[in-house]
């Protein structure tokens, strides 16, 4: 995120694109509500009437998978009705004719057939967003989640140049990420391109830096994007990439990733599988060997927060049983491979990082216990750089020359569309009460009691009456690639003709249904598309015995027993 | 003095975002004190019955729970005396409820649910069944215990309050006379 996340109370307005907070960080939601008392504005662009959507000034309902002509259609009437910041652009930018050449032809009018949008609530949108200042953009996997998705990220940082909300506190664009600690995973370079602190695998500088203090060699190549591993293993021809052994942590890709068939093909047909994690999951069904990790509360590290915020965490509770702090199992592994690796503690660890990392230098282990947080960058070490709470002061950027480029890409609609076999669509999304793939909230039996298996279908109430279906029935929902069964949640707040499944159930496993297309750049996949089709199960005794049984086989293969006593 | 009037939790759907906070601490702290639960959600070995009900529709978003009425059409409809008023609100006992769910119908407002009870940790069992008892669940406004009601206490977005509704009404007046004296030709 270019802002921190405090200051997002504090702008005038706020452009929130496919990011449904109350979901999925109730705290960031929490800014929201704030800032809506203290007067901002609020737009709100999702296909669902989220809880922002309820308390925005204007909600744009789009169409699933319009979201570039949306976005383009804002930066149009920003730019013909001479809404921009035209110092701004002089003095900061590059390529911003050639930008206006491209989104030329996106007038409201050309987008509203595409986006379902009003073109006059377009137009009410823009100048809002454009004539209030400072304005924020924050996103979420509503823009990431499909195939034309860094393309779109693109799109809304020029609405963010061409109007000049870059620079100062509560402006700017921030994706506000869909996996805890995602941007730490980033940060330490868990990216098959970079090193920690973004730099580049393919830089010889870079590299050779790192080869001289880790003492080995390095490839020169980027490695294979998560996404594209089932591929890798089940049809490279080519020997020498072809995949053999995965070594999963954290991570439940027979859960999250798309087309769940191909993915337990390709475990199944993996020679070797390891998984490292806190609780038995669905991938550790195909794992030849488990190692057990230490859960939060356990173990003590550091945490990035979205908006670059660094921060301890500490240990509450010595861990249990036979189990380590990945630290210590990933430094085993590696002395046992050949390469010792002898850290005594985190601190260690931390402090060589942030020597290789040139961003990171100054967020030592003392600042982050003194102030809390420590946003990068954070380049000295002296207690008075307390790091950049937002980027892009005063309009400096971090390219060459300083200045921030303008990129406009025509929209393209998602790879597979509604047809006569399939003729509604399905995004997956998340609900409050259950997190990520559900390894640690599946295990509280308070929230399974909130929200339990098979999950939730939620379908405009026009559809369900017109396919008969009342809510908590169960239902059989398919696509080309798979089939679930879970619950029909009769909703207005979507609109007719599309779908939304959470991906946490084991049962109503959305991403059996998803497509494998992925986005060219960021290699995220289409979770927000796919066309899929509704059927009614006439049978519902035999319907709940069976998702029943289904249930009672998948716990009984994790060896999970019910405690005495526990009704759950 | 005895107030007039007794108080009750309101939810404001302006800021309510559905996070379910309020449901999760009206059952922990109920059940810390019924089922000695400990202070993390990992030892609680029984159902999750909140005495307050998100309640998520089309245009809003807010947790519904009891007003504690004054002529209150559950404690009417109750004919085995389970419902009684105690300091000005409407409270049940679980031991003398029987599932009737006539409360559950006189209810105008749906704040009544019946859920399964439970005590020490354990599911109490019908006497003649293997089914779990049930009750009828309701705010109590968290009687006896220590701070008031959960709900307001953890809402992240503060968006619970409890109403003093003689207090509100006096302040209301206050606020309709100051209006009233800004207007000149008023008799």
């Amino acid at each position: 995120m270019s802002m921190g996340i405090p200051e997002i109370e504090d702008s005038g307005c706020l452009l929130c694109f496919g990011y449904n907070g109350a979901d999925s960080h109730p705290i960031v939601a929490r800014r929201i509500v704030r800032g809506k008392q203290k007067g901002m504005k609020i737009i709100c662009v999702d296909p669902r009437v989220t809880e922002t959507a309820r308390i925005s000034d204007i909600h744009l309902q789009l169409k699933g998978g319009s979201n570039l002509a949306l976005v383009n259609a804002i930066a149009n009437v920003i730019w013909s009705e001479g809404l921009t910041d035209d110092a701004f652009i002089r003095e900061h930018t590059k390529g911003y004719d050639e930008f206006i050449e491209v989104i030329k032809e996106y007038t409201p009018e050309y987008a509203e057939p595409i986006t379902h949008v009003p073109a006059e609530e377009i137009r009410r949108a823009a100048r809002l967003y454009a004539t209030t200042k400072p304005a924020m953009i924050l996103y979420g996997m509503g823009v990431c989640q499909f195939s034309q998705a860094v393309d779109v990220v693109k799109g809304l940082a020029n609405l963010a140049l061409m109007t000049g909300n870059f620079g100062g506190p509560a402006m700017g664009i921030g994706p506000v990420r869909g996996q805890n600690n995602v941007q730490g995973a980033c940060d330490m370079g868990a990216l098959p391109n970079s090193y920690p602190g973004y730099q580049n695998v393919t830089d010889p500088k870079s590299r050779e830096k790192f080869e001289k203090a880790w003492g080995v060699s390095l490839p020169d190549k980027v490695g294979c994007p998560i996404t594209h591993v089932p591929r890798r293993i089940l049809h490279e021809k080519d020997e020498s990439k072809r995949i053999h052994a995965y070594y999963i942590f954290g991570e439940d890709p027979a859960q999250s990733d798309p087309d769940l068939a191909e993915v337990r093909e390709a475990l199944d047909k993996c020679d070797f599988v390891v998984m490292q994690d806190i609780y038995m999951n669905k991938t550790g069904l195909y794992a030849d060997v488990i190692l057990p990790a230490t859960g939060w509360g356990e173990n003590e590290g550091v945490y990035t927060c979205a908006d670059r915020g660094f921060q301890r965490i500490r240990k509450l509770v010595e861990p249990e049983g036979d189990l380590k702090p990945d630290w210590q199992i990933i430094a085993e592994i590696s002395t046992a491979m050949g390469y010792p690796m002898e850290y005594k503690n985190t601190e260690e660890i931390w402090n060589e990082l942030i020597d290789l990392c040139p961003s990171f230098q100054g967020a030592t282990y003392e600042k982050m216990e003194k102030y809390g947080c420590v946003q990068w960058p954070c380049r000295d070490k002296s207690m008075e750089d307390k790091g950049t709470p937002y980027l892009h002061k005063d309009g400096k950027f971090a390219t060459a020359d300083q200045k921030a480029l303008f990129y406009g890409t025509q929209w393209h609609p998602p790879l597979e569309k509604e047809n006569e076999q399939y003729p509604m669509t399905l995004s997956t999304v998340r609900e409050v009460g259950h997190y990520s793939v559900r390894t640690m909230t599946g295990n509280c039996r308070t929230l399974r009691n909130l929200e339990d298996e098979p999950g939730w279908v939620q379908m405009n109430t026009e559809d369900c009456r017109r396919l008969g279906l009342k809510k908590g029935e169960l239902v059989k929902i398919l696509s080309k690639r798979g089939y679930c069964i879970t619950r029909c949640l009769p909703t207005d707040r979507v609109t007719p003709g599309a779908t939304y499944m959470t991906y946490q159930w084991w049962i109503g496993a959305c991403n059996e249904l998803t497509i494998a297309e992925l986005d060219p750049v960021s290699n995220t996949p289409e979770y927000k598309y796919c066309a899929c089709r509704v059927e009614k199960i006439e049978d519902q005794e035999w319907a709940e015995r069976h998702v029943q049984e289904l249930y009672e086989d998948i716990r009984a293969q994790m060896g999970i027993h019910t405690g005495k006593g526990a009704k759950a | 003095m005895r107030k007039e009037l007794g108080s009750f939790v309101l939810g404001d759907s302006t800021k309510c975002t559905g996070c379910k906070a309020c449901e999760v601490a009206c059952f922990t702290v109920h059940s810390r004190q019924q089922n000695q639960t400990g202070k993390t959600v990992g030892t609680v070995t029984v159902p999750v019955t909140p005495r307050l009900f998100l309640t998520k529709f089309e245009k809003g978003c807010m947790p519904v729970q009891c007003k504690h009425c004054e002529d209150a059409p559950c404690l009417n409809a109750c004919t085995k005396g389970a419902i009684s008023r105690t300091d000005h609100q409407v409270i049940v006992d679980p031991e003398k409820c029987i599932g009737c769910k006539d409360c559950m119908q006189a209810c105008p407002f749906g704040a009544i649910a019946l859920l399964p009870y439970a005590k020490n940790g354990r599911v109490v069992a019908q006497p003649m069944s293997p089914e779990p008892k049930v009750f009828a669940c309701k705010c109590d406004l968290c009687q006896g215990i220590e701070g008031g009601p959960a709900c307001v206490r953890v809402c992240p977005h503060e968006a619970l309050r409890i109403v003093d509704p003689e207090a509100e009404r006096e302040e209301k007046n206050i606020r309709a006379a100051e209006a009233l004296l800004l207007t000149k030709n008023w008799r």
